[in-house]
């Protein structure tokens, strides 16, 4: 069926009348889910359902979602509309879960218990971690079937194209994203609306519009959820995009490992296309849209704009300067927006609910919610939405579940590879774009690596560098061979080889990357680096200075050891992977030094503090 | 037309055009490594580096690529500052480790006063800096045969998969236009070989002088539209057929 | 615009290679005559007046600008000649091929095509014909 401007609200209408007496059991699908066995939940559920012949009159629906943001915790089954919410589900426990809803008793132990009150929390609405959060561009994530149109029109999917394509021009569609105050969410944040009104009144044609999907920095997935869980929530932000700037054809850029997105992208498309949401004369206006997939090869830099258009074009992936914006010529040297997932798909929400609604969250510089993806040393790693402004002390302890273990909070490294490591004392740091610049950090596609006592600052920069080594494209010198160098510095330093003029020698390799590189991920590259050295500098010392990595990670810098606290418990020499701890039962136990190879296995599995960290033999 | 200060003389510029054209023109040296007229300037090498300001920004200013950098009314330059010198330093340092024999880089280095590499120093590193002027001269040029592959420090200019190029014609424009003599090639008589592929320069018909390779002289058949015979006979004996018919008129 | 061109008198010309000389010395190839971009050709048997001289027409089509692919051969408006642009030349040797009167030659040792430019639009070679075979107008 077409849809069409006058006929839209109606067809919805009748969609929320005939889903108001729909219970809906969905089973995730998502990518992370399906590698644990989601699929054979679903197809368990359904087997379960026929075989508990429930009748006619349960209305009830087997469906499946993408992505919470929550994968450790999956496969997740949710019931709505009450939300109950089922973690770590296997395929035998269909049986169960299909009683429950016949019962009404949910099954107890598939519901998430409380870190800290140890009770069981029956639904989504009541587990912390998505408590705490505000849902905005996420706000369908998890709750939708993404290969469902109906499910996301019933949930005012479209609604926005239809306001926008019914009553108002394109500069005021751009007006009200100015508005509202939308900052790219893709890292640079440079006001949205500007951007798009650059583009509006630049001269050339065709006009492109992109979505930036190739999703690299480590850790981050809030791109490829949404991509996977609201495909039609990132075209319809798209759609209303190209109405405002004049633009006929569009590009998702996926990255190469989000073959689901690509899936559930192309059939939203189909399914939008059919309908007459995307194409010729868009719900029967005089717009028409097309939107293409591009693949992305794999390479870090064609998440930087200029990089990704080169790829589009079928060029090398090497980004170009800027001092000519993209607004005026991009892709193909025409007129183009390029916006990140999370960036377009908050400009239905913006249009549906008007700039001030999104305005009135936020800080004074950023406005609305962000998502971040918040791994490393917390409880709870997954996708965290929050409004701007929400420190990362809250973020990490309230929402993520702080640091497991008992262990103590270090740095939290966030902005992925071009972001920076800050210590506890920027722990209230009110999160949004301008604060995090200022610490020496940036917000970045919003990956937060949270680290405890037991990661190496030094290493850590390391590891950022030796990512960035690889994934730099090469093209210009400080980059390309800065990086090189300041990895040989740094692997130096991590090997007990390092020279007190080796410091300055880092500072001056930063200040060549940032003053010198071409574009941005060479220009922040020195920032991992840079805030490691402005807040950890005595870890930096310690390591060539004493020769002491006290972290236990540099294995050069740093020896095991089992202090008398040891109650001979022998977990530490079950855990060796070199069967160097000996002891008698109940009676201390020994580390031999000599084929020991500093893991720190024995340390992370002692209860009793036995294990002690101190500088190399 | 607009004006600039550039390195506190005023100059009138026209509107677009890059700075490193503005300075060449007013005789101010700026170095190079990946500029070529022949090509779109690339902003691989970052030597070009000059600093800009505009009063507005009320004394913050940034270090850009002149070869890229539109000149824009208002515009104040300096293309020698302090901090631009310590950048154009900092990067000479990093591509005299790499290629420490390259002769345009050791030229440049001794000109910034370095004296000693604070790096390790490849004393084999290859000479290629990848400028990326073959590849830009062979894409956008002549035939696209070669590419940049690879990424990072192990970038390289290759044939596509390294294997002999079907695309390539033996032109030698590659090497020939390469700053510091990195692309290895031979070159005698009626034989020549670059990129693995070994062609057979055809001989002038009158003379049996080398000319061009056979596979060139298609493309500039094919390509500009000059007939194949004109190109497989070399200058003199042309020459000489063009004085043959002034002899032969004036009679 | 119709500028001034060279001409060429066979019958004034006595194969005397002022004018190679001239070329070469102008053009700093150290006096090399057979580096000019000018050549004499002495009729094979040795007629007077039937002897010629080879030196760029600047065609009005040139087959030296059409085969290069760089752009480096610019019509200088003034003078109507073609220069060769060092700074855009790829040296390919396609201008070489396209001339079809031979008048584009390799400098093999600098690995550079030449070209007669004119000097300017004051021909040396010119002003060193004894006899008027050479004629800028």
């Amino acid at each position: 069926m077409k849809l069409t401007l006058a006929n839209i609200d109606g067809y919805r209408q009748e969609l929320v009348t005939q889903r108001k007496e729909l219970q809906s059991i969905m089973v995730c699908c998502g990518t992370g889910c399906r590698a644990r066995n989601g699929l054979g939940v679903a197809e368990a559920m359904g087997e379960a359902l026929e075989a508990a012949g429930l009748g006619d009159e349960v209305k009830v629906e087997l469906t499946s979602t993408g992505c919470h943001g929550w994968c450790e915790q999956g496969p997740i089954v949710t019931i709505e509309p009450d939300g109950v919410f089922y973690t770590n589900v296997k395929p035998e426990h269909a049986g169960e879960i299909v009683a429950g809803f016949q019962s009404g008793h949910p099954v107890q132990k598939l519901l998430y218990r409380d870190l800290t009150t140890r009770e069981r929390k029956v639904t989504y609405h009541e587990v912390p971690f998505y408590s705490h959060q505000t849902r905005w561009a996420m706000r369908n994530v998890g709750r939708i079937s993404p290969t469902e149109i109906d499910h996301y029109i019933a949930r005012d999917g479209y609604k926005a194209l239809a306001k926008v394509l019914a009553g108002m021009s394109p500069a005021e569609v751009v007006d009200e994203v100015a508005k509202a105050g939308l900052r790219g969410r893709g890292g640079g944040g440079f006001d949205a609306g500007r951007k798009w009104r650059s583009a509006a009144r630049a001269s050339g044609s065709p006009k492109y519009i992109i979505c930036n999907g190739d999703e690299g920095d480590p850790g981050a997935f809030m791109d490829r959820s949404i991509m996977e869980a609201d495909p039609h929530g990132v075209l319809e932000g798209m759609i209303i995009g190209a109405y405002a700037i004049g633009a006929t054809q569009g590009y998702i850029y996926v990255r190469q490992e989000y073959p689901l997105a690509v899936k559930h992208l192309e059939q939203a498309m189909a399914d939008a296309r059919e309908m007459g949401l995307l194409g010729e004369q868009i719900l029967g206006s005089d717009f028409s849209f097309e939107i293409k997939i591009a693949r992305g090869g794999g390479a870090f830099v064609c998440g930087e704009s200029s990089a990704l258009m080169r790829s589009i074009e079928g060029k090398v992936g090497e980004p170009r300067a800027k001092y000519v914006h993209a607004a005026d010529k991009g892709l193909f040297d025409r007129p183009t927006v390029l916006n990140n997932v999370e960036t377009f798909i908050c400009v239905p929400l913006i249009l549906d609910k008007g700039a001030e609604h999104f305005a009135a969250t936020g800080t004074a510089g950023s406005k609305g919610t962000k998502a971040f993806s918040v791994v490393g040393k917390v409880n709870c790693n997954g996708l965290i939405e929050v409004p701007m402004g929400t420190t990362l002390r809250e973020l990490i302890f309230d929402v993520a579940g702080g640091v497991p273990k008992g262990r103590t909070f270090k740095a939290v490294q966030t902005g992925g590879p071009s972001g920076g490591c800050l210590p506890e004392s920027q722990l209230d740091l009110a999160v949004d774009f301008d604060t995090l610049a200022d610490a020496g950090s940036m917000m970045g596609s919003g990956g937060l690596i949270v680290m405890d006592d037991r990661n190496c600052l030094v290493d850590v920069a390391r590891y950022f560098v030796k990512f960035l080594v690889d994934e730099s494209c090469g093209k210009c010198v400080p980059c390309r061979e800065g990086l090189k160098q300041m990895l040989a510095i740094l692997s130096r330093i991590t090997q007990g080889e390092g020279r007190t003029e080796d410091l300055v020698a880092i500072d001056k390799l930063c200040d060549v990357l940032k003053d010198g590189s071409l574009c941005a991920l060479g220009k922040s590259a020195a920032n991992p680096v840079l805030s490691t050295l402005k807040y950890f500098r005595s870890e930096y010392e310690e390591h060539i200075r004493d020769g002491f990595c006290r972290a236990g990670v540099c294995g050069k810098l740093c020896s095991y050891h089992i202090n008398e606290k040891c109650t001979g418990c022998a977990v530490c020499a079950k855990v060796c992977p070199v069967t160097c701890i000996s002891g008698e039962k109940k009676e201390l136990h020994v580390i031999d030094q000599g084929p020991c190879i500093q893991c720190g296995s024995c340390f992370d599995a002692c209860r009793f503090d036995a294990i002690e960290i101190r500088s190399a033999p | 037309m607009s004006e600039i200060i550039l390195n506190g003389r005023k100059v009138k510029v026209r509107k677009g055009e890059f700075l490193l054209a503005v300075a060449r023109r007013e005789g101010i040296e700026i170095p190079t490594l990946c500029q070529h007229d022949a090509v779109e300037p690339a902003g691989a090498c970052r030597l070009c580096l000059v600093e800009v300001t505009r009063p507005e920004w009320e004394g913050w200013s940034k270090l850009v690529t002149s070869c890229l950098f539109p000149a824009e009314d208002g515009l104040i330059v300096s293309t020698d500052s302090a901090p631009v010198h310590k950048t154009r330093k900092g990067i000479l340092e990093l591509l005299m480790a790499r290629s420490p024999n390259a002769v345009p880089v050791r030229e440049l280095a001794r000109q910034y006063g370095i004296e000693q590499c604070p790096y390790p120093v490849q004393h084999d590193g290859d000479n290629c800096i990848l400028c990326d002027i073959c590849t830009r001269v062979c894409q956008n040029l002549v035939t696209g045969a070669i590419s940049r592959i690879d990424r990072g420090v192990g970038k390289r200019v290759a044939t596509p998969f390294a294997e002999p190029s079907t695309d390539c014609v033996g032109c030698l424009a590659c090497a020939k236009s390469c700053p510091t003599a990195a692309i290895p090639y031979e070159d005698e008589g009626l034989r020549r070989t670059i990129w693995g592929k070994t062609f057979e320069v055809a001989s002038c018909a009158g003379c049996g002088a080398p000319t061009v390779t056979a596979e060139q002289a298609a493309w500039i058949e094919q390509s500009k539209g000059v007939s194949r015979e004109d190109q497989l006979v070399c200058d003199r004996c042309k020459a000489q057929k063009t004085a043959a018919a002034y002899q032969k008129l004036a009679w | 615009m119709v500028s001034k061109l060279m001409h060429v008198t066979p019958s004034k010309c006595t194969v005397c290679r002022n004018c190679e000389l001239a070329c070469a010395f102008s053009h700093m190839h150290g006096g090399k005559p057979t580096a000019a971009r000018i050549r004499a050709f002495a009729d094979d048997q040795q007629r007077e007046g039937h002897h010629a001289v080879v030196v760029c027409m600047q065609c009005e089509e040139a087959g030296c600008v059409k085969a290069c692919p760089a752009h480096a051969l610019w019509r200088n408006p003034e003078t109507g000649a073609i220069y060769h642009v060092e700074a855009r030349c790829i040296r390919c040797q396609s201008c070489v091929a396209g001339c079809p009167f031979g008048n584009m030659r390799w400098e093999a040792a600098m690995e550079f095509p030449t070209k007669c430019d004119l000097c300017d639009g004051d021909p040396v070679c010119v002003k060193f014909c004894p006899t008027g075979a050479l004629e800028h107008r």
